[in-house]
This record gives C-alpha cells, structure tokens and sequence, in this order.
C-alpha cells in the first residue's frame, strides 16, 4: 500500500517536471485573442504566417465580448481581433488597447467585413431559403448567436426587425453563445434555420451539408471587424508584424476565400 | 432579480434529484449486491460524467439526441419536438451529469453496512428488493441525504450541459446559472452580484436547513436508542 502511494506521488512529480519547459516554450508564441467567426478563417492565415515570419501564434476563439471581458481583466493576449469595431472601441477608451502606429491610438484597425447568411440542412427539404420562409410554421427553431455579445446575432435580430418578422418568430429563436454554436445548433439538425456568419457557411463540412442565402446587407449595420494591439502586449513587436501582415494585400485578397469581404477595395 | 430563473433552477434540480434517487438506489444497491462480471464495468460508467467536461457532455447529447440519430427522431415523434432547446432536455442532460453525485455516497452507505445483517436477512427469505427497502434504505439515511444534497446542489450549479442544450430560452432553458454568465458577459455585474448573492444565500440557508434536520434526527435517534436499551 505504502510503496503504492509513493510510486504514485513519483509519477504525479514526473509529469510536472516533463510538462514545465513546454509551458515555458509555449510563452514565446503570439497570442490571439479572435472573435468566434473566425475560426474556420484564421489557422489558415496563422500557418502562412509563421511560414513567412517564423513567428508563431495561437489563437483563442469565442465571443467578442467574452474576449473584451478578459482583456479588461488582465488576460495576457497581444492582438484582439472581434467582429465588429464596438469592443475594440470600449478597450481603446479604457486605455487597455490601441491601433497600429505610435500616435495611431484611436481608432481600431478595420481588417474586413462580416457577411450573415441564412443556412439549412440539404436534408431539411425546405423550400429556397429566404427570410419570408420564417415565417411558415414549419420552421420551428430559428438558431441565432447572442444579440447581446455577438455582432452576427445582433445584425440577425436587426434583421428580423427591419423585415418585420421578429415579433413572429421571437418565440422560436433559440440563442447560441456565439456564431460557431449557433452553427452547431443547425448542422446537428436541433434548429431547422440558423443566421450564421459567411465564414462558417463557407467551410467544406457546411457546404457540404447545407444550402445558404446572403442575407440583404439593407437589412442590417455592416458588420465591421476591427483588430487592436492590446496595451501589455508581452510581445508588441511581433504582433504589430502580425497586425502589417493581416492587412497586406494578399492577405486581404484571400479573405473572400473564406467568407470575409476585404476592409479596402483590392486588386 | 430574474424569479422565473430562479424558480426554473429549483424546478429543475427538483426533478433532477427525485429521478436521480429512483435510478440510483436501485443501481447503488445492485453495485453493492451484485455478483455480475459486468460490476466494474457498469461502476465505471456512472463515473464516466466526472471525467467528461460538461460541455462536451452537452454537445454530445445535442448530436445523440438530435433529430439526426435514431434515438433523436425517436424522442422528437414521442414528445413532437427534439430534447434540445426544451426543459425535459435540461432534464435529461442534468440526469446524467449528476449521476455520479448520487450513486458515489449511495454505494459507499450501503457498502458500509454490516454484511452480517444482510446475511441474516437473506436467510430469513428477504428477496433483493426487501433487502433495499428495509435495510438499505433506513441504515443509509445519511448517504440518503447526501446523495439528494449533492444531486440537487449540483443541478443547481450545472452550467455547461445547459449551455450547449438550452439555447438560453425564458422561461424554458434559462436557468440561474445561464442568466447569471448572460448578466457577467453583458458586463452588467451589479446584476450579476445580486443573482450571484440569491444563489449562494439559497443554497446557504438549504443546506444549513438540511444538516440541521439530519443532525437533530441523529441526536433524537441516539436519545431513543439509549432508552432502549435502559429499559
């Protein structure tokens, strides 16, 4: 029993000592602290850049808000990239993060535009999607990302309200945490339509499984994606190459690839 | 303060901990009892929800129970909607990530009975289900108490199940702990403070109630036990 236990704490010992110089390695990487529509866009852009740069970065997805809410209490992120210019407006005012450029504090980077689409399963057999299909009873459980935090879920219920279809359908919406969970809510089948951002619906798995239409842009605000540096950035100057590299030109010219327009008209 | 959150939550982890006490005393008694090869096999897999992080868990049963398996399609033609974004959803899910929390103290009560008095009962003809019902049960009031305590406490609790089930719906799938992340990501933490401050005096107070009625009757039992044995 006795010779048990101490063979136990001697492994438990092992693994600290063989896991600490990872953790050590691992401070050297950039981090990212991304809005969740990015996630099918970003690894892509990463890889080709620690290519470049030899610089590595990882990335962290969730909602813009969520991301603001630890930036504002002290995570250790250098580049916020959200969804829309809101957030990184709020962490700019409160001295916590700034744009590119030394006398260039004020304003975030915008690096691209969001699209929101209405998605379906193929195998839904519904008619051509289209925001009138709402209203039809059949479709019961309408998928969006929180209007409160999320900017796709807030240009969906805009949306909704500007085409006159969201006292009708308020009772069938169902709210996902962020824009990738509102995704998963409608490709496991739970929710019969979902509003989902462009990068989402133009992964292969969401191709592949479900039809899409763009939502009118007249319906709702562009939703306007800013970058910052954030203000304790460990690692300023590799982010501030990051920040250069995004918005390069063919960078910018492969957002359309994966669902986001470019933030400046490019060749 | 959010009463119909509140009342969903109680609601909720009401439910939760009277289903969980019917499958778990039966299950706990057969994991004390049983003779099958299948014990240890069965033992892990009531633990298994301790090991799962519970939003994997919920997004395991978002898929499972979806409209796209068998299982789902199922449910979806028995109740006329899917389990996700619904009550008897949370239920469902909430079941099985507190399971642990009820079977653990009630095998451990039951497996620290004297097997002699089970021994004895046996040879006087009592039939399992006796067995549990006046033995089990009344000598493991406490693991009893616990298991319900524990259950209940932890349905209270339960975030990321309902986070990935719910759909954060009024009155149907917005519990205390949903509104609560809802109020804190919306940066409104007086909010937040006060649904926070409604949780933990409720939970307080409960469970002070609780351990003071186990411990009165615990008291009154010895008082009883001793006059017994005086007269």
């Amino acid at each position: 029993m006795r010779s048990k236990s101490v063979s136990f704490l001697q492994i438990l010992f092992l693994v600290v000592l063989s896991t600490a110089p990872a953790a050590l390695i691992g401070q050297t990487s950039l981090r990212i602290a991304a809005a969740a529509d990015l996630e099918p866009v970003l690894p892509a852009i990463l890889t080709q850049f620690e290519q470049e740069t030899g610089i590595h970065a990882d990335a962290t997805y969730q909602s813009s808000a969520a991301l603001t809410a630890q930036i504002q209490n002290g995570a250790p992120f250098d580049i916020f990239l959200s969804a829309d210019l809101g957030y990184p407006q709020k962490l700019i005012a409160a001295g916590l993060a700034q744009g590119l450029g030394d006398g260039a504090n004020g304003t975030p980077i915008a690096y691209a535009h969001g699209t929101l689409v209405l998605w379906a399963r193929k195998d839904a057999h519904l008619p051509a999607l289209s925001m009138d299909l709402l209203r039809r009873p059949e479709i019961q459980r309408i998928a969006i990302a929180n209007p409160d935090r999320a900017p796709y879920g807030r240009a969906a219920v805009a949306a909704l309200q500007k085409s006159g279809l969201y006292e009708a359908v308020k009772s069938r919406l169902v709210t996902a945490e962020n824009i990738s969970q509102a995704a998963q809510f409608v490709d496991s089948g739970n929710a019969d339509v979902g509003f989902l951002s462009l990068t989402s619906a133009s992964t292969p798995r969401l191709k592949a499984e479900g039809n899409f239409t763009v939502v009118p842009t007249s319906l709702y605000n562009p939703i306007e994606q800013g970058a910052v540096l954030v203000t304790k950035a460990p690692h300023r100057v590799e982010a501030k190459t990051f920040l250069v590299y995004l918005m390069s030109t063919p960078v910018q010219q492969g957002m359309r690839e994966y669902g986001l327009t470019p933030s400046r008209p490019v060749p | 303060m959010d009463w119909q959150a509140l009342t969903l939550t109680l609601r909720l982890a009401s439910l939760t901990t009277a289903l969980l006490l019917l499958i778990a005393i039966p299950l706990a008694a057969w994991l004390v009892l049983g003779r099958s090869r299948l014990l240890p096999l069965v033992q892990a897999l009531t633990a298994l929800p301790l090991v799962l992080p519970p939003t994997v868990l919920g997004f395991f049963l978002l898929v499972l129970l979806g409209p796209r398996t068998a299982i789902g399609r199922a449910i979806t033609a028995l109740l006329g909607h899917p389990l996700a974004f619904s009550f008897s959803g949370l239920v469902v899910g909430s079941v099985l990530y507190s399971l642990p929390f009820a079977v653990q103290p009630l095998v451990a009560g039951f497996a620290s009975i004297d097997s002699s008095l089970l021994d004895a009962a046996r040879l006087l003809g009592a039939g399992p289900a006796r067995l549990v019902r006046t033995l089990l049960v009344p000598l493991a009031r406490r693991s009893l108490l616990a298991a319900a305590v524990l259950s209940f406490l932890h349905t209270v609790g339960e975030f990321g199940v309902v986070l990935m089930l719910g759909g954060d719906i009024p009155g149907a799938t917005r519990t205390l702990s949903i509104l609560l992340y809802n109020q804190v990501e919306n940066f409104d933490y007086p909010a937040a403070t006060r649904t926070a401050a409604v949780l933990l005096t409720l939970s307080l107070a409960a469970l002070v109630a609780i351990y003071a009625a186990g411990q009165a009757r615990d008291a009154g039992q010895v008082l009883r036990g001793r006059g017994g044995t005086r007269a």
